[in-house]
């Protein structure tokens, strides 16, 4: 019941015909990159997968994190708003399972966000490699791969969404470090692990370098760590609001 | 009220909204790494290009791509939720005002932030150009007279833009729709430049500007004319047409 309250609040928001919309959006860049170069590309050896990701994927990630930051403030922006928030606190519920609940919604709508992307890739290569079959276990890996290199992000944003009263300040915050990500150097392993910027990663790379099970574990750690570090603040606010 | 006054109005409001600090933090951000990568700066790859000017280009490049037009963004989130709390608006729509006029006041603060925000980067620039020269020893620093005109040529070209984001923000009354739009028209610019048709898309031409600069610097990189026509009349038209929707726009205004 508490879970479909949360979908409810959300209902009016546009918050979920928003995640399509991110990711149509997307979507249309490797199928508009393939239309316009095709020769480019078809010409290329390898796995066509690998060419279309390493091809579009920093410009779809860049949107999905993007999409990402907009919808976490968004979420907290509503509550916060009329002040539904104090209302959430008289009732006996607790702080942490709000914002667990809401990273969850968040977390399943950019696993669906990153199938339709995938999808579109497969389109691709059905329209442009049609020698090239499609794996469905290698789709499976690599989108799994992405939505759980896109949980820190979520965890990182829907903190700062529930930390910031005002909705430009939380969506300046995210954008900023969005920005902070791309101009940094990328050539070290460090900064490729944090948050913002590991949606960057592809799977093909890092299993050329053996870093895949790294990134995978570092990420859930990152997540889980961020999540706790919510549940203390929560805790702390509650004693000053 | 004449515009001054609703602008002077405007500014009051967002007075303690932390904006300058929002606005603040990418230009430091942007800067403290060009101080420490400044001896990387030297090795500039084969282009021809000076030091002095790689350092200056590649230091306002992701500023000028991203985060002008993503401030664009977050100036009119600001200027439209700040009136949500409390009914703002509400309250601003019983006083006897032009509602155009009011609309072109938040225009007026909305690009005198972004313009605050170029001081400060030039400022920026200049510390870290300074910095960076004393721990290299070599003249990072270019004459003002080659900066400042730089300077205030991405900040023209940023106007038509921030038309664009304004009518957006009033005609999409969703947030998220309003803000996912423009986050995302910002995004592709890298691509769009790059092709005859960049001129319909506002959002690259502070970095079209950057580039023609960067073509200047280091020849046979980029174009190094700008292309006035027909750039010059589309986004005369754009920013005409977005600020005229706008201000119809605001004058149907309902809560």
């Amino acid at each position: 019941m508490r879970f479909g309250m949360e979908l409810k609040k959300l209902r009016r928001t546009g918050y979920f015909p928003a995640f399509p919309a991110g990711a149509a959006a997307a979507s249309a860049f490797p199928i508009l990159n393939m239309a316009v170069r095709t020769e480019v590309y078809t010409g290329l050896p390898g796995n066509p997968l690998d060419i279309l990701l390493d091809a579009s994927w920093q410009m779809m990630a860049m949107l999905n994190i993007l999409l990402i930051v907009c919808c976490t403030c968004m979420m907290y922006h509503t509550e916060y708003a009329e002040n539904g928030i104090q209302k959430m606190e008289v009732l006996p519920v607790r702080q942490i399972s709000l914002f667990l609940r809401k990273f969850l919604i968040t977390t399943a709508m950019a696993a669906l966000v990153i199938m339709i992307e995938f999808a579109a890739l497969a389109f691709c290569i059905l329209m442009w490699f049609p020698d090239a079959g499609i794996d469905l276990k290698e789709f499976l890996c690599h989108w799994s791969f992405e939505v759980i290199l896109l949980l820190p992000t979520i965890m990182v944003s829907l903190i700062i969404a529930s930390a910031c009263r005002n909705m430009w300040i939380s969506l300046g915050i995210g954008v900023i470090l969005v920005f902070t990500f791309s101009v940094l150097p990328k050539d070290y392993l460090f900064l490729d692990l944090c948050p913002y910027c590991s949606p960057y990663q592809l799977l093909t790379a890092a299993e050329e370098n053996g870093h895949a099970a790294l990134f995978l574990g570092v990420c859930i750690g990152e997540t889980a760590l961020a999540g706790m570090a919510e549940h203390i603040y929560l805790k702390i606010r509650r004693y000053f609001s | 009220m004449n515009f001054l006054s609703l602008t002077g109005i405007e500014l009051q409001k967002i007075r303690r909204s932390k904006i300058l600090l929002i606005l603040l933090a990418p230009v430091v951000i942007m800067w403290l790494p060009a101080i420490i990568n400044s001896e990387k700066i030297q090795d500039v790859q084969g282009i021809p290009i000076t030091p002095e000017h790689n350092f200056f280009i590649q230091g306002f490049m992701g500023m000028v791509w991203f985060m002008i037009p993503a401030t664009l963004i977050i100036c009119t989130v600001l200027l439209i939720q700040i009136e949500q709390t409390n009914h703002g608006m509400k309250k601003m729509l019983t006083l006897p005002i032009n509602r155009r006029m009011l609309c072109l006041a938040k225009f007026a603060v909305l690009l005198l932030l972004p313009a605050v925000q170029m001081v400060m980067s030039t400022a920026a620039y200049y510390g870290s150009a300074f910095l960076s020269s004393k721990l290299q020893g070599y003249d990072y620093i270019l004459p003002p007279g080659y900066i400042f005109p730089c300077i205030g040529k991405f900040y023209l070209a940023a106007l038509p833009a921030a038309a664009v984001f304004w009518m957006i923000a009033l005609l999409i009354q969703t947030p998220v729709f309003a803000v996912g739009t423009g986050l995302a028209l910002c995004v592709p610019s890298v691509l769009i430049i790059n092709t005859d048709y960049w001129f319909l898309h506002p959002m690259s031409y502070p970095f079209y500007m950057l580039m023609t600069e960067y073509g200047k610097a280091a020849k046979g990189l980029y174009t190094t004319d700008i292309d006035w026509f027909p750039w010059l009349p589309v986004a005369v038209m754009i920013t005409v047409v977005s600020l005229a929707v706008s201000c119809v726009k605001m004058s149907r205004y309902e809560e």
